[in-house]
């Protein structure tokens, strides 16, 4: 039968071979003639070597350590044993405690902070999305820092001559470390419960009303309905809070007031390092942050409430009485200042505080930390190396990301949607820290350097890392988007003369196009900052930003080092401002409409 | 202004057609072949493997045995795929398919890509398609700000502007309002015919079907029951299905009393009436009797005529319908253009021609 019009060699499989003939050929093509070097199987390679690979490795060590040269047993589960006494005991179990403190805090400040801002006009409503957003951008270490630097000893406040001591105590300790991983945990509530919350149309309230229902019970059917969301909400943030490396690297060391994370850092720096214990505790931090998860999936069994529909109406605002705006205004006015004002004002306080950190009694307050930025490569050049680093990690992570969340939300299920979703589901709950040493331990192995691979200590590592870090989060960020296109416009438009590539380029990147700017700016402004993986496995002489503040807040320049801080804030959000510029100055009118589209 | 009509449209070849959705199959060992240049119009309820059918044949999905062929073109078969865009068809789809970020004239004009026309012609055969379907002024609105049947003219004009040799129409009606899908449904017969293109169309609405198509498949289960004209499809279904899918007001079961040549006589109860039946029966076999709509009408007297209590009546313009109840149970569509009042004691006549016996299951 010939070829028709239109048909390729490739669409036909191969049907067998003449015996004898090619006999290496064929053994090739029997192990790999159904593969095409097509962009899933360039995906699928990829998560395989910077995702799966380097953590599976890491955390089977903990179960054998003889299978990865790594001590004589094949299999035990001693390395376990330390983990559960002792400082590392201690350590997790600090971790969990915070994990549940800044979990339900952030639920009730993010609940309080939905019903506020969307449900009635209280008009300091306006300065709530730009906190949230800021929020995303600061890590939690420049959080932790700008409290620091306000309340440590000899400190902003105290050369302001103020007396701090007594909440300098309340800081430095588990009541500080829970606000700050609280606050870093808020926007992540917040998003949860308001998308939720808006869904919420009016009619679930009125019905309750023409029913015989008074307010109250009104009410509680609305806090029902919302149930699902505030558990996601407390289970994202204990998760955050005890996956966080940047508070615990900051204000709970200086409070000593160990976490796990720490812990686990401590171990990787001791010498000899022992990888099994680090795998164990790294298997017994993520199996919290599973059973959280897990927790939530069960108590939300049944109880995931379909409250979106092309029918709901938009609930109507609550007009407030003038005493009821002013006392919301300064409630969210508060919350705002403890937030955002307090580390802020820490933190640019303490740049332009000349001589911060040292031991002269004499303090000035100008520019000169900045200039110092400026005119030291070993202060400008952590923030050049980072900005390099998180362009090529971000256009790396999103690329994957829009691949993965495509998988993620074909319509029909398959193996390799089960398994994305499995791994990438596992990668957002493993911490950074852990994945750090994950990439340490793998790339340092025999096998790996007697492949050729001499990847630890490079750029290229490093790089690779932050883009695997990134690629959970970010593809999880894209699921929403992706999953609102009809599968039906990919359909047309292959049955209207495009090839799968270029449709993908006509019609899912223009549909998406605003979601993945928005993921590429959320990875660069993450990775330019990021703290566990750059501390980890940054090239010897070439600091990305994050270490650089850490280098500098060491060797006490705390002004030098909380300038850097400033600058590289700044910076991600001159990025952000210049690529929103050009996406609606630049991009089709149909590109920008998306969103209200489906 | 009518498009041009410069198409060379192709005879579609199923064969042995077989899809599998875990246990469920989807197409069972199907074949179905469609004459070029005509509109077949394939008839089913949920379930019945025709969206399954369409989109197989449409490339977007990949069949499990079996092959189809587009004239002398094999496009699937043993380990043969063609991917979509190679087929040289254009589809219709039930939720139009719009791009939200093209304009109603970039939707249209992208089926016109792969024709390499320059920039000139490109615009023109644009324009006569938004033209040939009312939307010559809407060419730079986006879909958004297109009603539902605008949208789905826009899908309509896309489909036809590239003068494919096969047009593939899934369910292109079901999200319209029903004066909507009349007029549209005018649209698509006449615009199809225009250019000449072998039609394939899917549906669960049986009038629908009878209006636009040339031979009418019905499909159950991923099996092909039937495929004949519409007359054929309504006069002598194969089966009790496809005589209860494409319409019926009632159904009673009875007994055969006597035969001669395609006629019974089945008895229900003390009355006997007289039915067509193309199946093989015998005095005294159970079967079931099913009643056009246009086989009843009301009667003063007669032996086959059946006693019966008016339940409801509908006010349908040209006239009313009535839902009877009788003895043996419900039948609905009895049209009279004088109204009946509701507990009304009526006689009822049924019409041999449009009355169908089949033996009953089981």
């Amino acid at each position: 039968m010939a070829f028709g019009t239109g048909q390729t060699a490739h669409d036909r499989v191969p049907s067998s071979f003449k015996p004898g003939e090619f006999r290496q050929l064929r053994q090739f093509r029997r192990l790999f003639g159904r593969v095409r070097i097509t962009p899933m199987v360039v995906f699928w390679t990829l998560i395989l070597f910077i995702l799966v690979i380097p953590i599976s490795l890491f955390l089977l060590v903990a179960f054998s350590p003889r299978l990865l040269g790594q001590g004589s047993q094949w299999f035990t589960l001693s390395s376990f044993t330390p983990v559960f006494s002792g400082a590392y005991g201690k350590a997790l179990f600090h971790s969990l405690m915070l994990g549940i403190c800044a979990g339900v805090g952030a639920a009730a400040i993010a609940l309080s902070m939905a019903w506020l801002v969307l449900r009635t006009n209280t008009p300091a409503r306006f300065l709530w999305n730009s906190t949230i957003f800021a929020l995303f951008l600061a890590p939690s270490y420049l959080i932790a820092l700008g409290w620091q630097r306000l309340f440590e000893e000899r400190g902003v406040l105290e050369i302001m001559g103020l007396h701090v001591e007594p909440i300098r105590n309340l800081l430095y300790g588990p009541v500080g470390i829970c606000l700050v991983l609280m606050v870093k945990g808020t926007p992540f509530a917040y998003l949860v419960i308001a998308n939720a919350m808006r869904g919420l149309g009016e009619e679930f309230e009125q019905a309750v009303r023409v029913h015989g229902g008074s307010r109250f019970e009104a009410f509680k059917v609305m806090a029902n309905l919302l149930t699902p969301s505030l558990f996601s909400a407390m289970a994202i943030v204990f998760a955050e809070a005890i996956s966080d490396f940047g508070v615990a690297n900051t204000l709970s060391n200086v409070a000593h007031f160990p976490v796990a994370t720490y812990q686990l850092y401590q171990g990787i720096n001791s010498i000899p390092v022992n990888f099994p214990v680090s795998a164990a505790t790294s298997i017994a931090l993520l199996s919290l942050v599973v059973i959280a998860i897990l927790a939530q999936n069960r108590a939300l069994r049944g109880r995931s409430f379909r409250t979106l529909s092309g029918r709901t109406r938009p609930a109507t605002m609550m007009k407030l009485s003038l005493f009821g705006k002013i006392s919301t205004s300064t409630y969210i006015i508060g919350l705002l200042v403890v937030m955002l004002g307090i580390p802020v004002f820490g933190a640019v306080s303490a740049s332009m505080l000349e001589g911060l950190g040292s031991l002269l009694s004499n303090y000035s307050i100008n520019f000169s930390n900045y200039s110092r930025v400026f005119h030291s490569r070993f202060l400008l050049n952590p923030l050049i190396y980072s900005t390099e680093m998180s362009l090529i990690a971000a256009t790396i992570a999103v690329a994957l990301a829009a691949i993965a969340s495509k998988v993620l939300t074909a319509t029909k299920p398959s193996k390799s949607k089960r398994f994305v979703d499995f791994f990438l589901l596992a990668a957002v709950a493993l911490p950074g820290i852990v994945f750090a040493i994950g990439y340490i331990f793998t790339y340092n192995l025999k096998f790996i350097n007697d492949i050729g691979l001499h990847l630890y200590g490079t750029s290229i590592l490093l790089a690779i890392a932050y883009s695997a870090n990134a690629l959970p989060s970010t593809s999880r960020s894209l699921v929403g988007n992706m999953g609102q296109i009809q599968e039906s416009m990919m359909d047309a438009a292959r049955v209207h003369g495009s090839s799968g590539a270029r449709a993908w380029i006509d019609v899912t990147m223009p549909l998406i196009a605003r979601p993945l700017l928005i993921a590429w700016l959320l990875t660069f402004s993450g990775t330019l900052l990021e703290l566990p993986v750059s501390e980890l496995l940054y090239p010897p002489g070439s600091p990305p930003v994050a270490v650089g503040i850490e280098i500098s807040l060491a060797g006490f320049d705390y002004g030098g080092g909380t300038a850097i801080e400033i600058l590289s804030i700044l910076w991600a959000l001159l990025v952000v401002a210049i690529a929103f510029f050009l996406f609606n100055r630049f991009a089709p009118p149909g590109w920008k409409r998306l969103g209200n589209l489906r | 202004m009518s498009l041009e009509s410069t198409v060379n449209a192709e005879r579609v070849v199923i064969t042995g057609a077989t899809k599998r959705y875990g246990e469920l199959a989807a197409l069972d060992d199907f074949d179905l072949t469609i004459e070029p240049g005509t509109f077949t119009v394939l008839l089913g309820p949920s379930g019945s493997g025709k969206s399954t059918l369409i989109r197989s044949m449409a490339g977007i999905e990949r069949l499990d045995s079996g092959t189809i062929y587009f004239g002398d073109r094999e496009i699937a078969g043993s380990g043969l795929h063609t991917a979509p865009e190679k087929r040289d068809l254009a589809m219709v789809f039930q939720d139009y398919a719009l791009w939200p970020h093209m304009t109603a004239q970039e939707n249209v004009e992208y089926a016109l890509k792969r024709r390499n026309l320059d920039t000139s012609e490109s615009n023109r055969r644009v324009l006569e398609a938004l033209d040939r379907v009312g939307l010559s002024s809407k060419g730079a609105n986006y879909p958004f700000q297109l009603s539902g049947g605008e949208q789905q003219r826009v899908a309509l004009a896309r489909a036809v502007v590239g003068r494919p040799s096969l047009l593939l129409f899934d369910e292109p009606l079901s999200n319209l309002d029903a004066d909507l899908r009349e007029r549209l449904r005018v649209e698509i017969a006449t615009l199809t015919r225009e250019i000449g293109a072998t039609a394939c169309y899917i549906t669960h609405d049986q009038s629908e079907a009878f209006a636009l198509a040339d031979n009418i498949g019905v499909l159950r289960s991923g099996k092909l029951q039937q495929i004949a004209q519409p007359e054929e499809i309504y006069r002598n279904p194969a089966n009790r299905f496809v005589a209860a899918f494409t319409g019926t007001s009632g159904s009673f079961v009875g007994q055969v009393d006597s035969l001669s040549e395609s006629r019974a006589i089945v008895a229900l109860g003390k009355v006997n009436i007289e039915c067509r039946s193309n199946q093989l029966l015998a005095v005294g076999d159970s079967v079931e009797v099913l009643i056009r709509p246009s086989a009843t009408s009301f009667t003063d007297s007669g032996t086959s005529a059946l006693p019966a209590i008016v339940l409801d009546v509908a006010y349908r313009g040209r006239g009313y319908e009535h839902v009877v109840e009788c003895e043996f149970g419900t039948i609905s569509s009895v049209f009279a253009t004088q109204s009946v009042a509701r507990g009304s004691k009526v006689q009822i006549f049924i019409d041999p021609e449009n009355c169908l016996a089949f033996p009953t299951q089981g």
